[in-house]
């Protein structure tokens, strides 16, 4: 089959591109290899962390950072793109709010607050300024849902001038013995015995300590949050809010969801499996890609590419012992920080970042990939999201924010 | 300033250290071991975890082998739980000399090290993965060795026995009157407090700090603090221990412990064991020295770097440091120095750690009239509460030089000897499946639990107890699961939220300085998603205002720095 557009990566940046082009009339496929790192982050939309008014920091930052993506790629497309995300997300009943000009601060699995722009329903009753309004909030967990522990997170919210308590609930009888990772107990909260016998236990200490809220691990469901969370509210007498877990990340699962019901709803298809391993052009066009299938190579023809394969963490970029780094899927030219010794802080933690996680692709103000030279190496692909070159997604705390604006850009282009 | 008595004082709480404890303790001796930081801080629990056949040094130092080969039946007999026998090879390349191979087989008959010839079809149905062209192959009685285990359960007998042991205690100086050192203070490294304690005899086992101690009594010991680098790999490409055959040099041999294999050393002079760093160039000359031993090695996954020192006492002019004899040395002060009441045991070897006690006690316990004799080479060491008892016991060897032994120590019947799968087996029998805090490494809760409970002074205490930590992911999930239990467990003991925010912030750093080095690939990969955790979902940077060292826990004293520098 011939696509006019293949996109190849199924994280936030790569389907906002796919979606863009697929609503445009276009035949469009998603070819990834696994999910993208949707499935490990918060499942919220980070747009710059360090500061307030992340807009306005996105805005100065456009002025002084012009190979940033942001720049690239333009404020108006990510406004566009926040608003059509929030579309995406609202359409299966799991809406996003927040601000794009005032973060948000989040209580996470440490009881540590992490600036944020946008949340779920389901968290945005945990939020900062709600939990200091003077009325007590707990901490709720599972003992046997080991990513979430509710003493520690309770006292450093109080260390931070938050009243807070941490508690275990009792698991309600399962008919058989579990794994309690996120997403099983998220598929255990979409059985209303199991959310009614644990909201009257939420009832019972609501009764006794007066709490005003209650935070519980990002598991309450994995497709039907917000009914989980009203009806735990209405059987606890409480506000509900999620507290995002260590991977596998349940909201974020949910957003890839609501991306995958919009494709699907505009025609797209998706193809999860499909390890893209190099592409075969002749410049300055890519004319196909091959992908690892059955004991052959499978051949993939399109007139259009969005390259939206991550960086690093994605498996976009792979580094070797030698110092190169390589772009995996078509071999593009990769920026990088000069030589090995240079890569790395020495504090783990260091506020400036590792140098190494800046590397990526350049690309012109159409998105397409250049070499060191600066000439486009393909007119007719795009490259989005953490593949890109100057920044650091985690550090400057813009992972979402930059995948949605690049790839929304590339699905308008 | 509080001041206890005691008949010795045993400074370092490595192999020997606790090692000299236990002897002295079942001898009805009065014992206090103290020791810097955590047991095996120091070079015991930084070596890549042989257990000697003695086949590396048949040649160079005979001595060490015969002792390396006697100790290695004696330890399988008291600390199987701590062993595992992966037999050794001894293996020509194409880089190795040919004549050499004759010349290893006659020096093992002479030291008594058990060899025996193996045609390399028979190597390669065994180890399919090393290299076909290597022509001719050696088996010994190599094994590996958990050394903070063997350690933990030295020390756990000598308190049985009515030792103390006194782990983050750093000895701040050692009294002398007149000829005789009497006593030492030393610093409770949680709180500040100093304690005077008065002894008979000092017992220095500090190994490659043996010369900064001696110095504070004013004598001079030479130890050459020799640094060997190690790398661990992601697979267990050989389940058997690959030696080169040859004298012993850089790279030449790969270690099979618990879930990795371990290619080592390098050996490089540094002038203070407490300043060194890791060098890119040795990293990539120990992958390629593996390549040779099999063909790819440098393509898997390397999972972290790490350097021990070797306590080398140089009392002679040596040229090459390689050179120094791996044997040990008992050096008694009043007749080397003038100077009563104190011993140094120098230089050695892992395996010969408790040859080197029962020296040195016996001399003390002539010193102290005390005609007891040595027993811990008959007594097995007790388990520690973080090993389970398991009730299947692996399959026992029944070829090769080890297989009489194999045979006698099972006719024993105490614990059985460790095996690759035993972590597997307890998670089976517990069915704790559900209740991994480590799944890398299959440490359960109650494991981690249990070293909690044992003490543990940081997060680094609870990875040498149960391993968390130290797999592919190098803690992604698990530092924040066992910050988490520690506060809880503790809570009521006066560790405070703080204080665990700063003992997960310590580990994370520490584990990061072992990964840099060997950083590329899936390892960056996972160390990228392990920012993301910690940064991107928990905010663990976001506690650096309330994260506070305190609460019983070690986390930042300059006296256990364990940050490398780059020298």
């Amino acid at each position: 089959m011939n696509y006019e557009t293949i996109v190849i990566g199924a994280g936030l940046a790569g389907m906002m591109a796919a979606l863009g082009r697929a609503e445009r009339g276009e035949r469009v496929m998603v070819l990834a290899k696994g999910h993208g790192s949707t499935h490990w982050a918060a499942g919220c939309l980070d747009l710059f962390a360090e500061a307030d008014d992340p807009l306005g920091a996105i805005n100065q930052l456009v002025q002084t950072r012009p190979a940033h993506p942001y720049a690239l790629a333009g404020v108006a497309a990510l406004e566009q793109a926040l608003a059509r995300v929030r579309g995406v997300a609202e359409a299966v009943g799991y809406p996003l709010v927040g601000n794009a000009g005032r973060n948000l601060l989040m209580p996470t699995a440490l009881g540590a607050l992490r600036p944020t722009a946008f949340v779920p329903a389901t968290m945005v009753n945990g939020e900062a300024r709600q939990l200091g309004d003077g009325r007590p909030t707990l901490i709720a967990g599972l003992h046997e849902l080991r990513d979430f522990f509710p003493p520690l997170i309770a006292a450093n919210l109080r260390a931070q001038g938050y009243a807070a308590e941490g508690v275990y609930l009792e698991l309600p009888p399962v008919e058989r013995a579990h794994d309690f990772s996120p997403v099983v107990v998220a598929r255990l909260f979409e059985r209303p015995a199991f959310r009614a016998a644990l909201g009257r236990q939420l009832a019972a200490l609501v009764r006794k300590g007066g709490y005003a809220r209650i935070g519980l691990p990002a598991v309450l469901g994995l497709y039907n949050a917000v009914e989980v969370v009203r009806e735990l509210q209405a059987l606890s007498g409480a506000l509900i809010f999620e507290i995002p877990t260590l991977p596998t990340s349940v909201p974020g699962m949910r957003l890839f969801h609501a991306f995958e019901q919009a494709l699907t709803k505009a025609g797209a298809r998706l193809q999860i499996g499909g390890w893209v391993l190099r592409g075969e052009g002749s410049n300055p066009h890519l004319h196909a890609v091959f992908s690892e299938a059955a004991a052959r190579e499978q051949r993939h023809l399109a007139r259009r590419w969005v390259l939206a394969t991550g960086g690093v963490m994605g498996g976009g970029l792979r580094a070797e012992h030698t110092g190169v780094v390589n772009e995996t899927a078509l071999g593009l030219p990769v920026r990088t920080p000069s030589g090995r010794s240079d890569w790395f802080q020495a504090r783990f933690l260091d506020e400036a970042g590792h140098p190494i996680f800046r590397a990526g692709i350049a690309v012109d103000a159409q998105l397409r990939p250049l070499d060191a030279a600066d000439q486009i190496v393909y007119t007719n692909v795009a490259v989005v999201g953490s593949a890109l070159a100057d920044f650091d997604p985690i550090r400057e705390g813009c992972l979402e924010g930059v995948a949605l604006a690049t790839g929304f850009a590339a699905g308008q282009l | 300033m509080r001041t206890i008595e005691t008949d010795v004082l045993v400074i370092g709480g490595g192999a020997t250290g606790t090692g000299c404890a236990r002897d002295l303790a079942m001898r009805g001796i009065r014992t206090i071991l103290v020791e810097k930081g955590d047991l095996t801080h120091g070079t015991t629990g930084r070596y890549h975890g042989l257990l000697h056949s003695g086949g590396r040094y048949v040649t160079k130092d005979p001595q060490s082998a015969t002792e390396c080969a006697r100790e290695n039946v004696v330890l399988r007999k008291i600390m199987p739980h701590c062993l595992e026998d992966t037999s050794g090879f001894f293996v020509t390349t194409p880089w190795d000399d040919p004549a050499y191979g004759d010349v290893f087989v006659k020096n093992c008959r002479l030291t008594g090290v058990p060899v025996q010839e193996l045609s390399v079809q028979a190597m390669l149905r065994r180890e399919p993965l090393l290299n076909p062209q290597i022509s001719r192959v050696f088996e010994v009685m190599d094994g590996s060795a958990d050394s903070f285990l063997a350690t933990r359960s030295t020390a756990l007998s000598a308190e049985e026995y009515g030792a103390q042991i006194w782990t983050y205690h750093h000895v701040v100086d050692l009294v002398r009157e007149g000829d005789r050192v009497t006593g030492a203070v030393v610093e409770d490294l949680r709180n500040g407090e100093r304690i005077g304690i008065l002894c008979a005899c000092v017992l220095n086992a500090a190994g490659a700090w043996a010369g900064k101690i001696a110095a504070m009594a004013g004598v001079t010991v030479t130890v050459l603090p020799g640094k060997g680098t190690m790398v661990a790999m992601n697979h267990r490409m050989v389940n058997t221990v690959v030696n080169r055959c040859k004298l012993p040099d850089d790279g030449d041999i790969i270690v099979p412990i618990h879930t990795v294999a371990v290619i080592g050393t390098t050996d490089v002079h540094v002038p203070d064991p407490d300043v060194y760093g890791i060098e890119p160039d040795e990293i990539q000359f120990m992958l390629a020295e593996g390549d040779k031993l099999i063909p790819g090695f440098s393509q898997y996954r390397a999972l972290r770097a790490w350097a021990g020192v070797r306590p080398l006492y140089k009392d002679r002019d040596v040229a090459n440091d390689r050179d120094i004899p791996r044997t040990f040395k008992l050096l008694d002060h009043a007749e080397r120095d003038g100077v009563e009441g104190m011993l140094s045991i120098v230089g050695g070897k892992w395996t010969t750690y408790r040859l080197m006690a029962e020296e040195s006690v016996d001399a003390l316990a002539k010193r102290l009239g005390n005609t007891r004799p040595c027993r811990t080479a008959e007594e097995p060491l007790p388990l520690p509460p973080t090993e389970h008892q398991t009730t299947f016991r692996p399959p026992v060897r029944t070829t090769g030089p080890g297989a009489s032994v194999a045979a006698e120590v099972e006719a024993l019947q105490h614990a059985p000897l460790y095996w690759l799968g035993k972590h597997l087996s307890e998670v089976e029998h517990e069915q704790s499946f559900a209740d991994l805090i480590c799944e890398c490494e299959m440490a359960s809760r109650s494991r981690v639990l249990a070293a909690i409970d044992a003490g543990a002074k940081n997060l680094d205490d609870i990875r040498r107890d149960v391993r968390m930590g130290m797999g592919p992911c190098q803690g992604g999930w698990c530092i924040y699961r066992t910050t988490a239990l520690l506060f809880e467990r503790r809570g009521e003991d006066g560790l405070s939220h703080a204080n665990s925010n700063d003992a997960l912030l310590h580990f994370l750093q520490a584990r990061w300085k072992g990964l840099v080095p060997v950083l590329w690939g899936d390892q960056l990969r996972q160390a990228r998603l392990d920012e993301l955790i910690y940064v991107g979902v928990l905010g663990a940077d976001r506690l650096r205002p309330i994260a506070e060292q305190g609460g019983g826990l070690v986390t930042d004293n300059p006296a256990v720095a364990t940050e490398y520098v780059k020298a």
